[in-house]
């Protein structure tokens, strides 16, 4: 065929002939067997059962499509005829993906079903299934005799013999052998019993063994019974592979006997020896092994790049024993046994009796202990104990056993001492010695009765309490710092020990003469009881008195612990007050020092003024040290925990949330202000305020009996200062005269209220309304001075201000009263009331020449009063106030002094003083505040339904009784106006509320 | 109460937790507990049963409190995510978010009428939330604080948080007052005694520090637990007489209020014990811990 078409042309396709049809059916069944499989994918053809090729769609060159490249079918290009559902309902024809698929398709749609292959169909039950099926088609194309199905029950095709079902129902299974199974158990069982005997008669089962073993090996083939009909499953049954897993380490598919299989046959062998004997063989070889490891390679391994085995580069095959050994010991040593186990089992075979057999599971296991646990807070380095306890012991002899005394009273109270003493320190012994002098109860103390029972209990509770410190002794403290007290101190430096009872003792009655005693002995051996130790370390820089001493440091004390303030037991009562506020401008001065020379670390004692060097100290600098850091240490302790207070406010919802009543009363939070830097400026130069800040501390201890003589010294020096910040206050007075111009209406009302109030507090009022204004009003003075419109946003005093000037506006009459005019009283009020000391008479004196420029204003102000009983009140409240002028100037020097060095929470501080007034003023002062509140409440009332014309007649009224009054004495008459401003606050408050 | 009758016997583990509970909290009359943990979830137990009851999944992160009203209805926690749930306990679904938080956030309590929930927040402040309303803002933020809130603790008419700028303020919603004790070191968790006269703070310096609430005094320092870098919860027991706190070896520490000497110790968890609660009435406790479960322990 070939040469002919070399020769012709041909044009069409040619009409292909059957054999050659037939050839490729061949082929495409050959194909299909799996022939062309063998070829790479891009070699195969896809073709169809016609064995033609068989592509789909133009774009894959569209070799055949659809049905022979149309769109029809077999039976022809027939749309589904049209049937009507109105005669067969019933015939609605489902339609599935089925009708529109191809036969490949449909095919290639159920290779993807799954389902039971009879190649698994253990007992043919799929198979027979399957058969069914067939002949139930098969039946359908055939005509037959019987029409109609043949039953199933009738015609079963048999998938496998009667046989086969047989073996089946007696339990053979599919690749089994078919042989008596209990006949091979029983000649099993005889064969290993043989094995044993061979095994225990000769050390060398070696050669007898293969011999023995080789139809073991083989068995299963020999023995095995191809099952009678089977389609060559029972070839495949068998699991060969099974028998031989992987046990070496070599790669996957590495055969060291590649090339030479004789090596392999002699493996196996020696193999399956070693697997009767157990490792016993195994190890006993790897014995040897481990003794001659070191050259010696396993031919089959190869000899990798970077190995260096120069002489044994050749040597492929080595000594044929050497090489026997490497395999087995290859084949052993990942089959079963780690090395640690190996090791185990070389131990125990030692121990084994002949004729017994090492337990392969053994219910001994190694035992082993794992190394103490270290603590983690574990030094590796030795640290000694704190000196406390070894001092304790080495140095103080334990006093002897002393029964306690006959009464049992005493002997309580002399434990209870005991365990106190212990816990507070020697302080406390002193004290209670001190006290309970007279007491004959307690002359156990200085060695009376039971003394030495006390001593002896005194011992044990140091013990006791040693011993506890030992056990809550933290590693991070350095023992030095931590448990240096006094005592050990001085023992380290082998001082005297202050042992009351060697000394004091002597003296049975101590009388007065104990306590110069204690502080000589204090100073002297440098000593502290535990408790005194909270204090800095204490110098005695008035030691030639004592007296005054133990005032000094009953002051440090005070000053730097806090607490409960005792002045008042140890102030002596002798001395006047001038003398006390001198000694404690003293104690002041040395505390000062004393810091001061702390804070210097190094030995400044020598530098320090103080006597008590002179009576010989014999402590080096480095004790001081010792104690600096002590008490360092002690300072830090003590400043923590630190309590603060602050202002807080808690929104309006929270406290409803929570159920409670808010202390804000919903007000708004202060506009935040601008501070300090002209209030610092023009009224607190800065050695003012040192003054008072000092002056501060003596206040705040706030001893009511004692306190007044020292202050009024200090107050003196402070005074003089004050005088000059009152002249620095002088230029801005002048602003604050337009601040208080709205407020003129308001205090006309007050005159009336004012009798009453406490002074203090008018004049806290009026500090916290400065303080206010000073700052945040300076600027909106300034405006109003230059005649700016200022909108007023002072949520106290401006805003409440206004709407009372608002309502008056109407009245004609009342356009006298320009905000101008109103603002003279005011100004001068504002001087007094916070820089100027009331008291001091010199800065009174300069501010009444100043005001006395001013008195025409101040009448016009007056001119205000509603009604004529104010007249009365106003010129009896003015005598009264006269009268009171002295005391009020103390106490408004002393809250003037708590604005000035408190400056920064100032501000809150006097709000809140002013807030807990008002709610005062409802309580405790409700018979006068309450009763001026109402009267006051209805007499505004009264007053706003008032004609124009009586208020008119009124303030002319007034302001004639005021232009007397002020002629009278115009400073107080500004004093006078300015409390009425407070109470004109306090009234708005209230009736805000 | 003697230290035979402390809880030292492991009564039940409460397994399920995916990951470290970071809190286990009695309810208020202590029959049953939650715990919540990193793995986003919140659990509620039958601690004397051992039995798990429900699981409440919405966190986006991980847990880090809850709490729950004294009435058992409601629930609110939070973690990671910045928010604050409010959950439903019967239905398990949550009612409301509350977001605002800048950071994680650290606790979460309820107040006593379970109208306002107060978190703390990493964001260094503590906010408080309104319950009753539908607003989600809060209703007050303190700021005070100068680092890290750690541990909030309320009473009627006061707010506490412990901070790790080494603060425990009391925020006294009554007199509007601030009041802070300055501890020196970071304060981890707070709790109050249960007469409500002191103050429990866990310091990170390995010690717990008893302050009376009424003069910032410090009453007594407990030793002896490690307790460095992780948040872990301290409290008393029911009647006071013990100190009790967790260790990050995963110990026990039982202290004695008056004398702070280790009463007890034993070795609860394998790792660190992020939680302790006391049961309101009875000897029992349960702990939780890294380890992943939640532990009850009875005497």
């Amino acid at each position: 065929m070939d040469s002919d078409e070399e020769d012709y042309v041909f044009f069409g396709k040619p009409i292909e002939r059957e054999e050659e049809i037939t050839n490729r059916r061949k082929k495409a069944a050959a194909e299909a067997s799996g022939n062309l499989r063998s070829l790479p994918p891009w070699k195969q053809e896809v073709r169809d059962e016609e064995g033609r090729r068989r592509f789909h769609g133009a774009f894959t060159g569209g070799f055949s499509a659809g049905y022979f490249n149309t769109v029809g079918t077999k039976e022809g290009w027939a749309p589904q005829s049209f049937t009507s559902s109105r005669k067969n309902r019933a015939e609605v024809k489902q339609q599935s993906i089925f009708n529109f698929l191809d036969e490949d398709e449909k095919t290639e749609l159920e290779s993807q079903n799954l389902g039971t292959s009879s190649q698994f169909d253990t007992f043919g039950f799929t198979a027979a299934e399957y058969a069914r099926k067939q002949a139930n088609k098969e039946q359908k194309q055939r005509p037959s005799a019987i029409p109609g199905p043949v039953p199933d029950e009738l015609i079963l095709p048999a998938s496998e013999s009667i046989g086969v079902k047989l073996l089946l129902k007696m339990g053979w299974r599919r690749g089994r052998a078919i042989k008596d199974l209990h006949a091979s158990s029983l000649y099993d069982a005889r064969r290993e019993a043989r094995k044993a005997f061979l095994a225990f008669a000769s050390e060398d089962t070696k050669a007898s063994h293969p011999t023995d073993f080789e139809p073991v090996e083989g068995e299963p083939e020999n023995f095995l019974a191809q099952p009678a009909d089977d389609d060559a499953q029972s070839s495949q049954s068998l699991p060969v592979f099974v028998i031989n897993p992987k046990q070496d380490l070599h790669g996957l598919g590495y055969d060291p006997f590649k090339h030479a299989p004789e090596f392999r046959e002699k493996k196996r062998s020696r193999l399956s020896n070693d697997k009767q004997h157990g490792y016993r063989k195994a190890i006993s070889i790897k014995d040897s092994l481990f003794g001659s490891k070191s050259g010696k390679a396993a031919s089959g391994f190869g000899i990798g790049a970077l190995e260096e085995f120069d002489a044994e580069d050749e040597d492929i095959y080595a000594a044929g024993y050497d090489f026997e050994e490497t395999v087995i010991e290859e084949d052993e040593e990942p089959s079963r046994l780690s090395v640690e186990s190996k090791k185990k089992a070389v131990r125990k075979d030692q121990g084994v009796l002949r004729g017994f057999k090492v337990a392969t599971v053994s219910d001994y296991q190694l035992e082993r202990f794992d190394p103490p646990i270290i603590p983690k807070d574990f030094v590796p380095h030795h640290k000694f104990p704190g000196p406390l306890e070894t001092l304790k012991k080495l140095d103080v002899p334990s006093p002897p056993e002393v029964p306690p005394p006959d009464d049992n009273n005493l002997k309580l109270l002399i434990e209870g001492v005991a365990t106190l003493v212990a816990r507070c320190g020697k302080l406390f012994e002193d004290l209670s010695r001190k006290k309970n002098q007279s007491n004959p109860l307690f002359s156990f103390l200085s060695g009376g009765n039971g003394h030495d029972y006390y001593d002896r209990k005194l011992w044990e509770e140091h013990q006791k309490r040693g011993d506890q410190a030992k056990l809550s002794l933290d590693g991070k403290l350095s023992p030095s710092v931590q448990k240096m007290t006094a005592e050990n101190r001085g023992k380290l430096l082998g001082e005297k020990p202050l042992e009351r009872s060697s000394r004091e003792t002597t003296s049975s009655s101590v009388a007065s003469g104990d306590f110069v005693q204690l502080q000589f002995n204090l100073s002297d051996t440098f000593k502290k009881p535990e408790s005194f130790n909270e204090l800095p370390e204490v110098a005695k820089p008035f030691k030639d008195d004592p007296a005054k001493q133990e005032r000094f440091e009953q002051f440090l004390k005070e000053k730097y612990e806090g607490g409960l303030r005792s002045m008042g037991s140890s102030a002596a009562s002798n001395m006047s007050e001038a003398a006390r506020a001198h000694e404690r401008l003293d104690f002041e001065a040395a505390a000062e020092a004393i810091e001061k020379g702390k804070r210097g670390k190094e030995s400044l004692i020598s530098e320090q003024p103080f006597d008590f060097l002179a009576t010989g100290m014999q402590f080096t600098s480095g004790v001081q040290e010792v104690k600096d850091t002590h008490a360092e240490n002690l300072m830090t302790k003590k400043m923590y925990p630190r309590r603060e207070e602050f202002q807080w406010r808690p929104l309006p919802v929270l406290c409803k949330r929570f159920d409670l009543i808010d202390p804000f009363m919903g007000k708004p939070p202060p506009a935040p202000r601008m501070r300090s830097k002209i209030d610092s400026l023009l009224f607190m130069p800065d050695y003012v305020k040192g003054a008072k800040l000092e002056e501060d501390l003596v206040t705040n201890r706030d001893v009511p009996v004692a306190q007044t003589d020292a202050q009024k010294t200090i107050e003196d020096v402070a005074g003089k200062e004050i005088e000059v910040a009152a002249e620095n206050v002088e230029r801005p007075v002048d602003l604050y005269k337009a601040i208080f111009s709205d407020d003129s209406d308001e205090d006309v009302e007050d005159i009336n209220t004012k009798k009453v109030e406490d002074q203090e507090k008018k004049i806290e009022v009026a500090t916290t309304t400065l303080n206010r204004l000073i700052a945040g009003d300076f600027l909106e003075s300034l405006g109003k001075e230059l005649g700016l419109e200022v909108p007023p946003d002072m949520p106290y005093s401006t805003n409440n201000v206004s709407t009372p000037t608002q309502k008056e506006t109407p009245n004609g009459e009342n356009a006298i009263l320009s905000p101008l005019e109103g603002r003279t009283f005011c100004a001068p009020k504002s001087v007094s009331g916070t820089s100027l000391n009331p008291g001091q008479e010199t800065a009174q004196d300069g501010e009444l020449a100043k005001n006395e420029s001013i008195p025409g204003r101040s009448v016009r102000y007056s001119s205000k009063y509603p009604d004529g009983l104010s007249e009365n009140i106003s010129g009896k409240v003015n005598m009264e106030k006269i009268a009171q002028e002295d005391k009020k100037g103390k106490s408004s020097s002393r809250h003037q002094r708590n604005w000035s060095s408190s400056s920064s929470s100032e501000d809150e501080r006097s709000r809140k003083q002013s807030r807990r007034h008002r709610y005062r003023s409802s309580d405790s002062y409700s018979d006068s505040a309450s009763d001026h509140h109402d009267r006051y409440r209805s007499r505004s009332k009264g007053r706003r339904k008032k004609s124009s014309r009586e208020k008119s007649s009124s303030s002319r009224k007034h302001s004639k009784h005021h232009k007397h009054r002020n002629r009278d004495s115009p400073s107080r008459s500004h004093q006078v106006s300015e409390r009425e401003h407070s109470e004109a606050r306090k009234e708005k408050r209230i009736r805000r509320d | 109460m003697s230290v035979k009758e402390l809880p030292r016997k492991e009564a039940n583990v409460l397994n399920g937790h995916e990951g470290a509970v970071l809190a286990a909290r009695f309810n208020s009359d202590g029959n049953y507990c939650l715990s919540c943990g990193k793995d986003r979830t919140i659990r509620l137990w039958n601690p004397h049963r051992g039995i798990h009851i429900k699981t409440y999944k919405a966190h986006g992160r991980e847990v880090r409190d809850v709490h729950v009203t004294p009435d058992n209805s409601k629930l609110c926690s939070c973690g990671g995510d910045r928010q604050i749930f409010f959950w439903d306990v019967s239905t398990g679904r949550v009612i409301r978010k509350f977001r605002g938080h800048d950071g994680e956030v650290n606790a979460v309590k309820f107040n006593e009428y379970a109208s306002v929930v107060v978190s703390a927040g990493y964001d260094r402040s503590l906010r408080a939330w309104d319950c009753r309303s539908h607003s989600t803002e809060p209703i007050q933020i303190i700021d005070s604080f100068l680092d890290t809130v750690m541990s909030v603790c309320l009473t009627k008419t006061e707010i506490i948080g412990g901070s790790v700028d080494g603060t425990v303020r009391t925020f006294d919603i009554r007199i509007g007052r601030e009041i802070s004790d300055d501890l020196g070191q970071p304060v981890n968790c707070i709790s109050m005694s249960n007469d409500g006269n002191c103050i429990l703070a866990s310091c990170l310096d390995s010690t717990l520090r008893l302050l009376d609430r009424s003069t910032g005094e410090l009453l007594q320092e407990y030793k002896g637990h490690t307790c460095k870098s992780y948040k872990m919860d301290c409290c008393l027991t029911n009647n006071d007489a013990h100190v009790i706190g967790g260790s990050e070896d995963g110990s026990i520490f039982f202290w004695d209020l008056v004398d702070a000497s280790v009463v007890s110790k034993f070795r609860a968890h394998s790792s660190v014990v992020t939680s302790v609660s006391y049961h309101p009435k009875d000897n029992c406790m349960i702990t939780s811990s890294v380890d992943g479960t939640v532990r009850v322990w009875k005497q």
